[in-house]
């Protein structure tokens, strides 16, 4: 299938999802104006990727500086499908990237590690720039 | 020396935004473009009025709630109600600062008769919940379906007063005229 790429905008984020390398990125800020909208199709090819019998890691990296409440629902939702896949045997790091000083950020964070156990789980704090 | 005629004139208005604190106050349309253009305007004042981080990201979130909230549910809109996107409605938002630095954060908006009642008890709820209760409720919705009629998750009160000081104040001012769209009005301490 192919790669999906999403260009950001000042209101919503990169997607770089590279299928064929096994690497997926979700970069910058994100409220959209229909969060559902934006996400649907990321959701449902990503599902269509993890669908494909595959056994490479894959390696997931998430640095996003703000999402807004319906953001914050389609990314549990996305993470939801990634975790399923751990769960069926996939191994899948998610690189969390988040301020140090954003406890929200850090907060829901920690609230994936909790809920998507089968996940590897990295935080990744970081500094001012 | 005669006061300038402009300065009569408006002079007053705005020795009343800076007597009530006024940092930032829009009314007019509300489209997602404007709102991220007000959002960084907004995110810039807090930086350079070197505001704590921690204050300057709540502030942002509640004021893109807030703001989104407008685009989807004001009663006054410009593009026609099944248009599901490029929204454009009007309200408006104000943020103002207190003596002792803290913000407070309103906005106003139309909005149909007969999702008042709906908002009403709502917010009422929301009142009644202790800031746990609040942190347990976002987390319980976070894990549901969207509910019937909303355009986002259903969690953007919940996001702002999560994040507030104290619980949300809400009013609704009954429309001028018969027919009209009562006025809803809220209020977030951060």
């Amino acid at each position: 299938m192919d790669n999906l790429y999403i260009a950001p905008t000042p209101s919503s984020p990169e997607v770089d999802f590279r299928f064929d390398a096994h690497r997926l990125s979700l970069r910058g800020e994100s409220y959209p104006e229909n969060a559902a909208a934006f996400y649907a199709n990321v959701i449902a090819q990503l599902k269509t990727y993890l669908a494909q019998p595959q056994e490479q890691p894959i390696d997931v990296q998430i640095a996003l500086a703000y999402f807004n409440s319906s953001s914050t629902k389609m990314l549990f939702n996305l993470i939801e499908a990634l975790n399923e896949a751990a769960q069926a045997g996939r191994q899948v790091d998610l690189h969390w990237y988040h301020d140090e000083e954003d406890d929200t950020l850090f907060e829901f964070g920690q609230e994936l590690r909790d809920d998507f156990p089968a996940l590897r789980f990295l935080s990744h704090p970081v500094g001012p720039t | 020396m005669r006061a300038s005629p402009i300065a009569e004139k408006y002079g007053p208005f705005l020795d009343l935004a800076h007597q009530h604190q006024v940092i930032f106050y829009y009314v007019g349309y509300f489209s997602q473009n404007i709102v991220a253009a007000m959002a960084e305007a907004v995110k810039l004042q807090l930086e350079v009025a070197g505001v704590a981080g921690p204050t300057r990201r709540k502030l942002f979130s509640a004021f893109i709630e807030m703001a989104q909230n407008i685009i989807h549910y004001s009663a006054d809109a410009l593009t026609p109600p099944n248009q599901g996107n490029g929204e454009l409605r009007h309200g408006s938002v104000c943020i103002r600062q207190e003596s002792d630095g803290q913000f407070l954060l309103l906005c106003a908006n139309p909005i149909a008769p007969e999702t008042a009642h709906g908002l009403r008890a709502k917010l009422d709820a929301l009142r009644s919940m202790t800031l746990e209760e609040i942190k347990l409720a976002y987390r319980q919705t976070l894990r549901e379906e969207a509910p019937e009629g909303s355009k986002g998750a259903g969690m953007g009160f919940l996001t702002v007063a999560r994040d507030a000081r104290e619980p949300l104040e809400f009013d609704f001012v009954p429309a001028e005229n018969a027919g009209g769209s009562p006025v809803f009005y809220l209020k977030a301490a951060l």
